[in-house]
């Protein structure tokens, strides 16, 4: 097990693009962290540069304290996992596997074992003599991941393993590729652009912009806690809201026709001052327009869609235009042009985190 | 040839079936047997020639072919151009599999002036290249007197068909990711290129390496103009005085070089499913 340092990483590519701009990130021994965002966002570079294959015009890259960017990527001892189908296409899966044996002079029978051993483990346990020709683009995955795993190395880097792979696919190796992470407690690195699979298998989630951690915190942190307003649009739906600050020390504003209480410290925002405040679509309750014994802000529905158990409606309302997401067996009973009031329970508002406490 | 590729198209068959139908197996026979007719048409005459002739007022029959089993030329001119096809296998494999791995790999640049390079033999005729080597190579007179100067001069020849089927192979396969998994994995540049990266181009080097031993085989131009009794220039020697011997040989030629040719499969063949076991264990 391994602790991961990411010291100030720098790197621009030609043509002036900047990929990483100070990068900093601390990976604790054994733990699962994402690095989150858009394509472009430098999170496959910095990957990239903590595997070997690309060097940063400044920075660090410490494993246990000492610094690894002097060692090619053949001497850094880690497991890698990458976007497209990587393997061997003259070796069969468990040739695969065992090759960072060979490569490191073990035993035939070390070997044998081992890669028995680690395709089991993925769950290949029948398809040990296959090429990868005669292996779906899943299992293919698995094997690229017992081959990164044969080596013992200190880190496991996964980058984007499962973009290539259809949606069912995915979710049952992404379970499994935790699962298997939680057996060995390998200290994990994983890279996507996709916020679910960041959210539901990851420790902390570091959300990249433009070469710069925006912010690294655990799931809810992130889904609950935004500090930056890229955070809170990027992961997940929401509502952003222009509001007024009313008070600062009661936490509340005035938001279109209303005044709310907002989830969040104010106290460097003074009376009358403008603030951006957000709503998730599921903190968003539509009532009917009678029930005028809550504090119900009156609109129209103006669009449905169908997402499965839920359905997003969005809507004109006094606070101005929303998403709100309902059961859909409620939403079967709105149609577009429907009158419906708008509640938000106090506390659901909220603004962004202060980027100094959590 | 044009004409076949063409009636194969698809689009033609498809768009007026019920006419071609019954119109197209009649071209198709055509042209597959005028482009059969191309090329067995001289073998056949080839194979003819060398049993005609009368000798002492008999037919030949085999009297051609026990002839040039009998000159001792035969089998020390055919043993050179063997030799001096193999020798330039390997030197052409050892000279340019690891320059084309490394050109894709780390300098991509450099692929267009690889290309051009790779095609200059075709450009420059091999009586202008053997003129211009010659007093490059007459200094150097321990190899200038010795068959050998021309497994160099072949590797020049065959460049263009090696380093095109390289090429080829390497595009064909993922090598960057490829590379970067083995390095991952631990493996030194020269353990990728050895344990992946030629087990995946087995197709692209057998292929050019058929036609360096075609090449190698029936180069007459330069080992004459050098003065080497080749097996092309021993036939031509032959053919000068008696024709129905150069035939007889021109055919034990074919048959020989299309031996050797299938023995070079086989062993491509072979080594692939040694390597196949190999990596399985």
């Amino acid at each position: 097990m391994a602790r991961v340092e990411l010291r100030g990483l720098r790197k621009r590519f030609g043509g002036g693009v900047v990929a990483l701009d100070h990068l900093q990130l601390d990976v604790a021994s054994g733990e699962f962290v994402s690095l989150l965002g858009p394509s472009g966002c430098g999170k496959t570079t910095a990957l990239r540069i903590v595997a070997g294959f690309e060097t940063p015009d400044e920075g660090e890259v410490l494993v246990d304290g000492v610094d690894v960017l002097g060692l090619p990527a053949s001497r850094r001892n880690m497991g890698m996992v990458f976007q497209s189908y990587s393997l061997f296409p003259n070796m069969t899966a468990k040739a695969n596997v065992a090759y960072p044996l060979r490569i490191r002079r073990r035993p035939r029978a070390e070997r044998e074992s081992r890669a028995t051993d680690l395709l089991g483990l993925v769950g290949l346990a029948r398809q040990v003599d296959r090429y990868p020709h005669q292996l779906s683009g899943g299992q293919q995955q698995r094997v690229a991941l017992a081959r990164a795993l044969a080596h013992e190395p200190a880190v496991l880097l996964l980058d984007e393993p499962l973009s290539a792979l259809d949606a069912k696919v995915r979710v049952q190796l992404r379970e499994e590729v935790r699962r298997i992470q939680l057996e060995l407690g390998i200290t994990t690195i994983y890279v996507t652009h996709d916020q679910e699979e960041a959210l539901s298998i990851s420790d902390r989630v570091a959300v990249l912009s433009e070469g710069r951690a925006e912010q690294v915190g655990t799931p809810s942190e992130i889904y609950n806690r935004p500090r930056t307003p890229f955070v809170a649009s990027f992961v997940g739906t929401v509502n952003q809201l222009d509001a007024v600050v009313v008070s600062a020390a009661e936490g509340t504003v005035s938001c279109g026709d209303r005044v709310m209480t907002v989830d969040g410290d104010l106290s460097e925002h003074p009376a009358g001052s403008e603030v951006a405040v957000y709503l998730r679509p599921e903190d968003v309750e539509l009532v009917s327009e009678g029930a005028a014994d809550r504090d119900a802000s009156p609109g129209k529905v103006r669009s449905l869609t169908f997402l499965g158990p839920v359905t997003r409606v969005g809507v004109d309302c006094g606070l101005g235009q929303l998403v709100a997401d309902v059961a859909s067996d409620v939403a079967l009973r709105l149609g577009v042009g429907d009158p419906v009031a708008v509640v938000v329970e106090p506390g659901r508002l909220r603004t962004l985190a202060n980027p100094q406490g959590t | 040839m044009a004409a076949l590729t063409t009636s194969r198209t698809p689009g033609v068959t498809d768009r007026r079936r019920p006419a071609t139908r019954r119109r197209l197996p009649v071209w198709h026979a055509f042209w597959i047997l005028a482009a059969a007719a191309y090329f067995i048409v001289p073998i056949v005459s080839l194979v003819q020639f060398s049993f005609g002739g009368r000798v002492d007022g008999h037919s030949a029959g085999f009297h051609w072919y026990a002839t040039v089993f009998d000159d001792p030329n035969f089998g020390s001119s055919f043993w050179l151009s063997v030799q001096i096809a193999i020798e330039t296998v390997v030197l052409s494999i050892v000279l340019l599999v690891p320059t084309a791995f490394w050109i894709h790999l780390r300098l991509p640049r450099l692929r267009p002036v690889m290309d051009f390079v790779s095609v200059l033999p075709f450009v420059v005729p091999p009586i202008v290249l053997i003129v211009g080597l010659i007093p490059f190579l007459q200094p150097f007179t321990f190899i200038y007197s010795r068959p050998e100067v021309l497994d160099f001069i072949y590797v020049v020849f065959a460049m263009p068909f090696l380093y095109r089927s390289l090429d080829a192979g390497l595009r064909a396969i993922n090598l960057q990711t490829l590379a970067e998994a083995s390095a991952n994995c631990g493996g030194s540049t020269w353990s990728t290129l050895i344990r992946v990266v030629v087990p995946n181009l087995r197709s692209a080097i057998i292929g050019g390496s058929f036609l360096t031993v075609a090449i190698a085989m029936g180069e007459f131009t330069i080992s004459s103009l050098l003065s080497f009794n080749t097996f092309p220039v021993y036939i031509f020697n032959i053919g000068q005085s008696t024709s129905n011997e150069a035939a007889a040989l021109a055919v034990i030629s074919l048959l020989l070089t299309w031996g050797l040719m299938i023995a070079l499969y086989l062993v491509g063949r072979g080594g692939r499913t040694t390597a196949q076991i190999a990596a399985t264990r």
